[in-house]
């Protein structure tokens, strides 16, 4: 069997982008360049998103079509433009749980390498406030949800 | 309505997850486990490359027996420990839907710069890309 990644609960993705670094950082945090990718559901849905990309600000991401409402929000940990982006994530992939993502731009020439590190934290992690700008995150997590659209 | 109720559908299946993730947060389950991924061994034989006590080390079989990843049986006098494959395949469950996730966003992302750029150059007013 092959279970690779032994600390389980992290995903990490790499990709090389012929775009420059400002480029990736705005698709990632302007809701008008959002819902052009981040939506698994191309075209068919009706896609809102908001953002407010400072520490403890939040986003989210609402699809819609007639048979079922999707929505993905989190708060930012970290605006770093255009090195670093940290949000935590909620939504249907992580089962509604709370999830961190960190994605790093590294310019290279006239490409930039991105790194997206999608992480499933230990909800002893979370009880315990281990992850830095944890505090009022779940909070933030709340009033995200509970904003609706 | 938010998919809040399909939330509650996984909840103990997320809950299950969790109670593992936790578990392989430990360098040290993590070795047990790596461990037993090559066959199953007597506690003994999985206590004996660390530099602590049985004791210390029993615990840590303990979490990872509680959180399902670890399975114990008796063998005469021996107790053998094995891999409950079942448990991390849910692990790898989460990764690798996480991880199509991504790419297929890195698709539709690399897409939409191609969009960006064929527009960008179009455009009448641009002087950038202009001498062409």
């Amino acid at each position: 069997m092959a279970h690779g990644d032994m600390t389980g609960s992290t995903v990490q993705i790499r990709r090389r982008m012929r775009a420059t670094a400002e480029q990736i950082f705005d698709l990632w945090t302007q809701p008008e360049l959002m819902v052009r990718w981040m939506s698994p559901y191309p075209g068919a849905v009706n896609c809102k998103a908001s953002c407010d990309p400072h520490p403890g600000g939040a986003f989210s991401l609402f699809m819609s079509s007639e048979e079922s409402n999707r929505e993905v929000s989190g708060t930012y940990v970290e605006v770093d433009r255009p090195r670093k982006l940290v949000f935590t994530w909620i939504g249907p992939l992580t089962n509604n749980v709370d999830t961190l993502v960190t994605v790093e731009i590294h310019p290279r020439g006239h490409e930039t390498d991105l790194v997206i590190t999608h992480e499933r934290l230990p909800t002893q992690a979370i009880i315990e406030g281990h992850t830095r700008g944890w505090g009022n995150i779940l909070d933030h997590l709340a009033d995200a949800v509970s904003k609706g659209f | 309505m938010i998919d809040i109720e399909a939330g509650k559908e996984a909840a103990s299946r997320t809950a299950r997850l969790d109670v593992v993730f936790a578990a392989l947060a430990d360098p040290t389950r993590r070795a047990i486990i790596e461990r037993l991924s090559r066959g199953e061994a007597r506690v003994t034989e999985v206590a004996e490359p660390f530099d602590m006590s049985l004791n210390a080390v029993s615990k840590h079989i303990r979490v990872l027996e509680a959180s399902g990843v670890v399975e114990r049986h008796r063998r005469g006098r021996d107790h053998i420990l094995s891999i409950n494959a079942r448990s991390l395949d849910e692990v790898d469950g989460w990764i690798e839907q996480t991880r199509r996730y991504w790419e297929r966003r890195l698709d539709a992302m690399e897409h939409l710069l191609r969009e960006l750029e064929t527009n960008h150059k179009s455009e009448p007013k641009d002087h950038k890309h202009g001498s062409r």
